[in-house]
């Protein structure tokens, strides 16, 4: 029984040896990495699944100049090691022309740093972090990092409310709260907008009177909250107190603000940006939640989701448009990319972050989130 | 505008005070009487105002019986932790008592993180007022609120210790333990009856916090716990209408640090008016100096 499961093993890696070397000619290999097991598989998963969609509607369509797609997946487990072996594994035993992963930012950032020195055309669909990308020309990304929301907000207050006196509360000493203020700033600059009051808080405070008291004499018609849920939360309770009647607007921190307050009424005046909706109302949204919901039975969970299944669009597009499946020729078309996905429309900066869509919230009477539109860069 | 925009900083000051005055009335009285700093205080708070949101949300009871109840809660955990903790350390020396309310104080925070988890739970919405507006200057109705009940519960505890046999007996304990128990005295019913009556205003102090600030957490009596202590030293520790003082000079000098200097520095400026306090007159604010006999 022991030889018989050894010679079956033997062939079983001999084949793995000669298949791909047979499949290569007919196929165009990816490869997949991301955390299909262990703590953080739902967001491995989550991504795969969009990729895998992807994948299979582009197959079904002809692949890319008759050729299939193919996708090759390594699980990491969340680990760097481990996903830098996936990646090696994937490139030299696997033969694949790119990669999509990995999943979180740790690993994510090994595998980049490997991608950069081979020149491996590399797209991740859910690592926020700053730095992933920097210095690493051949990397990219279809999330967009936090602080990006702040463009956006400043450019949806413009058009939406037609706003041109802002106000920035936020919260000094924390990165995400930080960010997001510079951006909104910067955007509000270009846009001829004026910030009446800039007011700071410190971490673990409570009592925000002092600041909304100021902004209040400034006058605002706007008032941008890069906070979380809590925080978001007692500002709104004590604007209302102190008669402060204004538009309040922040990221997707503040999403959770309905978690911690106990007046949903004072929700209504907040707006608040998130990486994706289901509820959005675009064709490439709705085909694509059918899609999902035939390939897997569910809505997706997560919005990475979302920006897997453009993370394999992005690719694709790249390779199609290429004509080829050198690297160099592959990241010249990434650097190009111009299409529409299913969270927005993508162009790349000089980062290679995405600038693309934010989808806008509100909440009504009942302190349900409601979709209000897609805003596009 | 200017001139309102003072005004309305100092009222904002005044509803923080008002709160950690509370507070500092609970650590004055403690120390007053047992020369004991009870670290423990603000996390009573914490104690407080669960209590007061399981009672709405769980129980759907309306406000005037949370605080009830969160008086009540308050003033159980207040007698059992001086008996449990407190009272077999009486005669160490006084770094063991404080090392125990410091350990007493994680205690309660990490047992609360357990049963509750660290994530905030929101405080219901009790008083849907507008605010009163005066002449351009709106006054929030939770202002008005802790203000008056801070100012009334300090007069009435002022007499209360002046003039109640009770209050005969603490004034008599923390002047001279020994004496008052040969005056036949019941000085461990007296520091009881001590820690009952400030838990009791820390059990309203929650309240009061919990409706100005809808957010109930773990860590949340730290903070305040923290600046209510240092109110208490201003003021003049073991000295009630100091505490009072200390609390509303706490809160207005914060307020107008945010509005005028610096946001980042308020805590900073305060601290800093402590420590010029404190060199300038050690006693605090309202304190007498007794001069040291050699």
């Amino acid at each position: 029984m022991k030889k018989l499961v050894s010679v079956l093993l033997m062939l079983a890696m001999v084949f793995s040896f000669i298949l791909p070397a047979l499949a290569a000619e007919e196929t165009i290999k990816i490869g997949g990495i991301g955390c299909l097991t262990g703590a953080y598989a739902m967001y491995g998963i989550g991504v795969k699944n969009g990729v895998d969609l992807y994948i299979d509607e582009i197959n079904a369509a002809g692949g890319i100049d008759g050729k299939l797609v193919e996708m090759v997946w390594e699980d990491e487990e969340g680990d760097p090691a481990k996903a830098t072996n996936a990646y090696s594994k994937l490139v030299e035993n696997d033969g694949v022309v790119a990669i999509i992963g990995s999943v979180l930012t740790t690993p994510t950032d090994a595998v980049a740093d490997y991608a950069a020195e081979d020149e491996m055309p590399l797209i991740t669909a859910s690592a926020t972090a700053y730095y992933v990308t920097t210095d690493r020309p051949t990397v990219f990304r279809t999330c967009f990092i936090d602080p990006f929301q702040g463009y956006s907000m400043a450019n949806f207050v413009k058009e939406e409310f037609g706003a041109t006196k802002l106000a920035v509360l936020y919260e000094n000493g924390n990165e995400y709260s930080v960010g997001l203020k510079d951006t909104f700033m910067a955007q509000a600059e270009v846009n001829g907008q004026e910030i009446v009051a800039i007011e700071a808080t410190a971490a673990k405070d409570v009592d925000f009177k002092a600041q909304l008291t100021k902004i209040k004499d400034a006058a605002p018609e706007v008032v941008f909250l890069p906070y979380y849920g809590p925080e978001a939360a007692l500002i709104l309770t004590q604007a209302n107190e102190l008669g402060l009647d204004v538009k309040f607007v922040g990221a997707d921190g503040i999403s959770s603000t309905i978690d911690s307050i106990s007046d949903k009424s004072l929700l209504k005046n907040m707006w608040y940006s998130d990486h994706f909706s289901n509820d959005a109302d675009s064709d490439m949204v709705k085909n694509f939640l059918a899609g999902y919901v035939a390939k897997y039975g569910e809505e997706p969970s997560i919005s990475f989701s979302a920006t897997g299944y453009d993370a394999a669009l992005v690719m694709c597009e790249a390779i199609k448009a290429a004509g080829s499946t050198e690297p160099e020729a592959i990241v010249e078309a990434l650097r190009a990319t111009n299409v529409e996905g299913v969270s927005g429309l993508l162009t790349f900066d000089d980062h290679n972050d995405p600038i693309k869509s934010a989808f806008i919230l509100n909440f009504n009477e009942e302190g349900e989130q409601v979709f209000v539109k897609q805003q596009n860069p | 505008m200017t001139y309102m925009l003072f005004l309305s900083q100092v009222l904002n000051g005044l509803g923080t005070g008002a709160i950690y005055a509370l507070i500092a009335l609970g650590y004055t009285m403690v120390y007053g009487i047992v020369k004991l700093i009870n670290f423990a205080h603000g996390d009573i708070l914490m104690v407080g105002s669960y209590t007061a949101v399981l009672v709405m949300t769980g129980l759907g009871l309306p406000f005037p019986i949370a605080l009830m109840a969160s008086m009540i809660v308050c003033v159980v955990f207040g007698v059992l932790i001086e008996r449990i903790a407190y009272k077999p350390l009486r005669e160490s020396p006084r770094i063991c008592s404080l090392i125990t309310a410091i350990g007493v104080s994680y205690l309660l925070q990490n047992s609360a993180q357990l049963i509750f988890s660290a994530y905030p739970r929101p405080f219901p919405t009790v008083f849907r007022v507008k605010p009163l507006v005066i002449g351009g200057l709106s006054i929030s109705f939770t202002t008005i609120l802790t203000v008056t009940t801070a100012v009334v519960l300090m007069i009435a505890l002022h007499i209360f210790v002046m003039k109640s046999r009770t209050g005969k007996a603490m004034r008599a304990c923390s002047e001279d333990t020994g004496a008052a128990q040969l005056m036949g005295i019941n000085v461990n019913l007296t520091i009881s009856a001590t820690f009952a009556i400030g838990c009791a205003l820390a059990g309203v102090g929650a309240c009061l916090y919990c409706v100005a600030y809808p957010s109930v957490a773990p860590t949340m009596g730290s903070m305040p716990g923290l600046k209510a202590f240092i109110a208490a030293v201003l003021g003049g520790i073991g000295i009630l209408p100091g505490a009072m003082l200390g609390g509303f000079f706490m809160g207005i000098a914060e307020s107008l640090t945010k509005a005028y200097i610096s946001t980042q520095l308020s805590d900073a400026v305060v601290y800093g008016i402590l420590i010029v306090v404190l060199l300038v007159k050690p006693s605090g604010i309202l304190g007498k100096t007794t001069r040291e006999k050699v």
